[in-house]
C-alpha cells in the first residue's frame, strides 16, 4: 500500500508539480490529496489518512506554521511527518520550522532531483 | 568488448552486453544516456545545441543535433525497443563553457535547461549529472552493467545504477 499525501500550497502550479515530482521519483504513493491552505490542509487531515505533509508557509487564510501547530496539539496528527517547501531563506526560521518538528525543508524553486532524494531518505 | 562511437549530432542504441557507448570531448555539447536494467538496453546521444526551431531543416537530417529533436527522437528509439519510463535510468554530462569563458553564449547552459523541460515533459527524473564548469568531458555507459563514466581532466568517475 502507497503512502497518502497531502500537498499545501496556495499556488496551484506548486501543488501540481510536486504531485508530478513525487509520481516520477519511484516513490510508492497512494492517493494524492490537495490543499490551497493551512485551514483545508486540516480538514483534509481530519478526512482522510495522510501519511507526510508537503506544505508551504505562506499561504493566505491559515498560513503553514499555523497550521503545524494546531496539527501538533492533536493528538492524531502530531506524528504525520510534515516536509516544508518554501521560499524562506533565514536559516534562524528554518531552525525554528525544525525545532516544531518538521522533518525536512525545501527552498522554492526546487530542483525535481533534490526532492526526490529527501522524499526517499525520509520514507525509506 | 565493443566500443560504439557515439559522434557529435549522433545517437547510438545497444541492448549487447560486449558493448560501450562512448562519446569524446563533450564542452558545451551534451551527452545524454538512458538505460533500462530490465532489458539491459541503453542509448546515447551527444547534442550540440538546445532548440531545433534555429534550423528546422537540418534537424530533420540530423535531429541529434540538438537537444529537444535528439532527446524526444532517443527517447522513442528506446520505447520502441521496449524500454518502460518507470525503469529509464538518465544520465548527463557536458554543457560547459570551454570556448565560451566569458559566458557570452552560455549555449551549454541553454541546452542543460532544454534539456531538464523535455525530462520533465517526458515523466524522467536524472540519475547522474556532471554539467557545467569548464571543462571538457568524455562519458561512456557499459550496456552489461548501465554503469555510467565520466572521464574528465585524467580523472575518471563512474555512477552504479540506483
Amino acid at each position: 500500500m502507497g503512502y497518502n499525501v497531502l500537498i499545501v500550497d496556495n499556488s496551484m502550479i506548486i501543488r501540481k508539480m510536486v504531485a508530478k515530482t513525487l509520481s516520477i521519483s519511484d516513490l510508492d504513493i497512494g492517493e494524492y490529496h490537495f490543499a490551497e491552505n493551512g485551514k483545508v490542509a486540516l480538514e483534509q487531515l481530519d478526512a482522510n489518512w495522510i501519511d507526510i505533509v508537503f506544505a508551504d508557509i505562506n499561504m493566505p487564510e491559515m498560513n503553514g506554521i499555523e497550521m503545524i501547530e494546531e496539527m501538533n496539539r492533536r493528538e492524531l496528527l502530531a506524528t504525520t511527518p510534515v516536509v516544508v517547501i518554501s521560499t524562506e531563506r533565514s536559516r534562524q526560521r528554518i531552525e525554528a520550522l525544525k525545532a516544531m518538528g518538521v522533518r525536512a525543508y525545501l527552498q522554492k524553486p526546487f530542483v525535481p532531483e533534490e526532492f526526490a532524494r529527501v522524499v526517499k531518505e525520509l520514507l525509506h | 568488448m565493443t566500443q560504439l562511437i557515439v559522434d557529435i549530432a549522433d545517437m547510438k542504441i545497444s541492448d549487447n552486453p560486449a558493448d560501450t557507448l562512448i562519446t569524446y570531448s563533450l564542452g558545451s555539447c551534451l551527452g545524454v544516456a538512458i538505460y533500462d536494467p530490465v532489458l539491459r538496453l541503453g542509448a546515447m546521444v551527444h547534442c550540440m545545441l538546445p532548440l531545433s526551431k534555429v534550423d528546422k531543416e537540418k534537424a530533420k537530417i540530423r535531429p541529434y543535433m540538438f537537444v529537444d529533436t535528439g532527446l524526444q527522437q532517443m527517447l522513442t528509439k528506446l520505447y520502441e525497443s521496449g524500454m518502460r519510463k518507470a525503469r529509464a535510468v538518465v544520465n548527463v554530462a557536458g554543457g560547459s563553457q570551454v570556448l565560451d569563458s566569458q559566458g557570452v553564449f552560455k549555449i551549454g547552459e541553454r541546452n542543460f535547461t532544454v534539456l531538464r523541460k523535455i525530462l520533465w515533459k517526458n515523466g524522467l527524473l536524472m540519475n547522474a549529472q556532471e554539467v557545467g564548469g569548464n571543462k571538457s568531458r568524455t562519458v561512456s555507459l557499459e550496456i552489461a552493467t548501465g554503469r555510467f563514466y565520466i572521464k574528465s581532466g585524467g580523472k575518471t568517475i563512474y555512477y552504479d545504477l540506483p
